[in-house]
């Protein structure tokens, strides 16, 4: 297993509000994570920071094979370069058809000139109809993704990020809103695609956490508190102190 | 499962049968898209119309000022289709627009005027016994053009007024690169929303302004006069020219209907309506918005400006007054009332606003009398404009063109 990101030594501050302190933390390829900790540990802020939408005051964050620097790129450029995130209130695009929402996320050419010529090959639509099998909404292709179901969507939203076929997956609260089977099926697949890619959850759910079956890190006040096995972090008395014992 | 496996894509799956069929993107263009063949027919139809009905070409029915508004109608469309593919789809609520459609009208005026006006002096100069050198020439065409700003040299951006070609390459060039660097400018610095149309007003106010000195080289407040007149056309007479402008801002607004509805159907549209809706999000997705939010911009600039060159020549006159803020306003109003994110929308809107407008300022409208009070429509055409504008927000915020979706029941 490689290292696929290394976050080295990163804070930020909003306000004077140190929302990541020093922060240093790796996962490999492949690998499934989970993230958890009390409100404001800033498990948020963390995925924030790796997918560019938040610049760290100090530290790096360095990805893939050659080590790039993380900070230097844009938003797209880091989704480009193989990080896909699912947020946590599902985010589709509510005005057009599920089938639109996923052809935008399938893996091509993502310039305006290419995006303009692009038309639809056999292949696209093969793919489209395999993910919409996945997510279970192929008979729903031609809908408004907004008159999908909560489940609905973050299935959605979730099918639109392996259809970027990212390297690393960030998945804030999958779980939120959904039913027990629906939950069932959403750790299937997080496994599955942590056996090829790289998979980082954060969660609250802490049956959901001990389903996924996965090595945990604990963030506190911005840094890494804990970090091992669910049962491993468990018994740790700080995590016990200011996470779970409250 | 090869879905969840990387490399998905590398495999090449056998063709599913269901997927091969009836999906949206591998009907036919014109089938995906039913409003165009309604609307170029219908574009046909009323040009011939007017033909017939023509001074020039016809009966005599219309006269050859109503060819003439008519054939101004079609530009204002063409810039309102414009408008509402970089408002209505991409959610850039640009209150610039009308610059661009000033530029072109510049762009195209110089070379009118000048021309126009080195004929008149080669003609004025035929009877003298030294026929004129070409720099006597060009020196009686600056005093001709720019005395009236008290200056008869001519103004380094006119080098190229005696050239066609050149003038029209200017045309779509020069709002092009505006358009392109205040684009720049702005969307890499993640302007939006408000702030956005702020900027935007500044830019077309900043425009009106600088073009108002009279030292910019373009007649300051004068502006640019005598459009009608198409040098080398000069024999025809104004009413058979009133036609053939007519369909050619007819050709125009038929080739940029298709052209829009092309640009907005497929995924470039499917991307500009989610940059529209959550642009945080489609860069997320690994797509470079403001690469996307300066192509557009940029488009529409250049299609407005090629509606103001052709609109200008039939309204004779291009002055500073046409950049003005409020024009731009004007076009969101007319986009707005017509029915944002439907191209047919921003052509009803722009057509029915703005010939209302015409009839009921030009005096064509009886007046009213309520008692004592006497309503003037040219004082209270832009309160009831307001009222109606408010109006449509609140009840049909859709506009006119959802009204049209309601009754043609279409899909998403």
């Amino acid at each position: 297993m490689m290292t696929l990101l290394e976050v080295r030594d990163v804070s930020v501050s909003f306000d004077g509000f140190r929302a990541i302190n020093n922060l240093s933390l790796s996962i490999g390829e492949p690998e499934l994570r989970a993230v958890i900790g009390p409100n404001g540990a800033g498990k948020t802020t963390f995925m924030d920071i790796v997918t560019g939408k938040t610049r760290p005051d100090s530290g790096q964050v360095l990805w893939g094979e050659r080590q790039i620097d993380l900070l230097r790129l844009s938003e797209s450029q880091i989704a480009r370069a193989g990080i896909g995130r699912k947020f946590q209130k599902p985010t589709v695009f509510e005005d057009q058809s599920v089938r639109a929402n996923l052809s935008m996320a399938v893996r091509n050419k993502r310039g305006p000139f290419a995006v303009l010529i692009w038309r639809a090959t056999a292949q696209d639509h093969q793919r489209i109809a395999e993910l919409a099998e996945e997510i279970g909404l192929t008979d729903r292709l031609d809908d408004r993704a907004g008159d999908l179901s909560h489940g609905q969507k973050q299935w959605l939203e979730i099918g639109m990020l392996l259809a970027q076929d990212p390297r690393l997956l960030l998945v804030d609260e999958p779980a939120a809103g959904m039913t027990p089977s629906e939950r069932e099926h959403t750790t299937d697949l997080l496994k599955r695609a942590a056996k090829t890619r790289a998979v980082m959850v954060i969660e609250h759910d802490m049956e959901f956490i001990r389903r996924l079956d996965c090595r945990v890190t604990v963030l506190h006040e911005g840094s890494v508190l804990a970090e091992g096995s669910l049962d491993h972090v468990t018994k740790n008395q700080q995590v016990i102190d200011v996470y779970l014992g409250r | 499962m090869t879905l969840i496996n990387r490399p998905p894509v590398a495999a090449t799956p056998p063709i599913l049968a269901q997927g091969a069929e009836a999906t949206p993107s591998q009907r036919g263009f014109l089938r995906e898209n039913p409003s165009i063949p309604w609307f170029l027919g219908l574009l046909t139809i009323f040009t011939l119309i007017v033909s017939v009905l023509s001074e020039g070409l016809g009966i005599g029915a219309l006269s050859t000022s109503m060819v003439k508004i008519l054939g101004m109608t079609l530009c204002l469309c063409l810039i309102a289709i414009a408008m509402d593919v970089v408002w209505g789809y991409c959610g850039i609520l640009s209150l610039g627009h009308f610059a661009f459609f000033g530029l072109g009208g510049y762009a195209i005026g110089m070379w009118l005027m000048y021309a126009r006006t080195e004929i008149v002096i080669r003609d004025s100069l035929a009877g003298a016994v030294l026929p004129p050198t070409e720099a006597e020439l060009s020196e009686a065409v600056a005093a001709q053009i720019f005395g009236v700003v008290g200056s008869s040299e001519l103004p380094l951006i006119w080098s190229f007024a005696h050239s066609l070609p050149a003038q029209l390459a200017l045309v779509v060039l020069v709002p092009g690169l505006l358009a392109l660097i205040f684009g720049w400018l702005a969307f890499r610095s993640r302007v939006t929303g408000v702030y956005l149309s702020i900027l935007t007003q500044a830019m077309t106010l900043a425009l009106a302004l600088y073009l108002f000195q009279n030292d910019t080289g373009l007649r300051g407040n004068n502006g640019l006069s005598g459009l009608q007149n198409i040098p080398g056309l000069l024999d025809v007479p104004q009413a058979v020219l009133a036609v053939w402008f007519l369909w050619a801002s007819a050709l125009a607004l038929g080739l940029g209907y298709l052209l829009f509805a092309w640009v907005v159907s497929g995924k470039f549209g499917s991307v500009i309506r989610a940059i529209r809706d959550n642009e945080a999000r489609v860069r997320f997705l690994g797509y470079n918005v403001e690469g996307y939010k300066l192509f557009v911009f940029t488009l529409t600039a250049i299609v407005s400006a090629i509606a103001g060159a052709l609109y200008y020549p039939q309204a004779g006159i291009i002055n500073p007054a046409e950049l003005a803020p409020i024009a731009s306003i004007y076009l969101a109003v007319w986009v707005a009332i017509g029915g944002r994110g439907r191209l047919y929308g921003a052509v009803i809107g722009a057509a029915t606003v703005s010939l209302l407008s015409s009839w009921l300022t030009g005096g064509g409208a009886p007046n009213i009398e309520i008692g004592a009070f006497r309503l003037l429509w040219s004082d209270w055409w832009l309160v009831f404009l307001g009222l109606g504008f408010v109006a449509v927000t609140l009840f049909f915020p859709k506009g006119i063109g959802g009204l049209f979706d309601k009754l043609v029941r279409k899909q998403p």
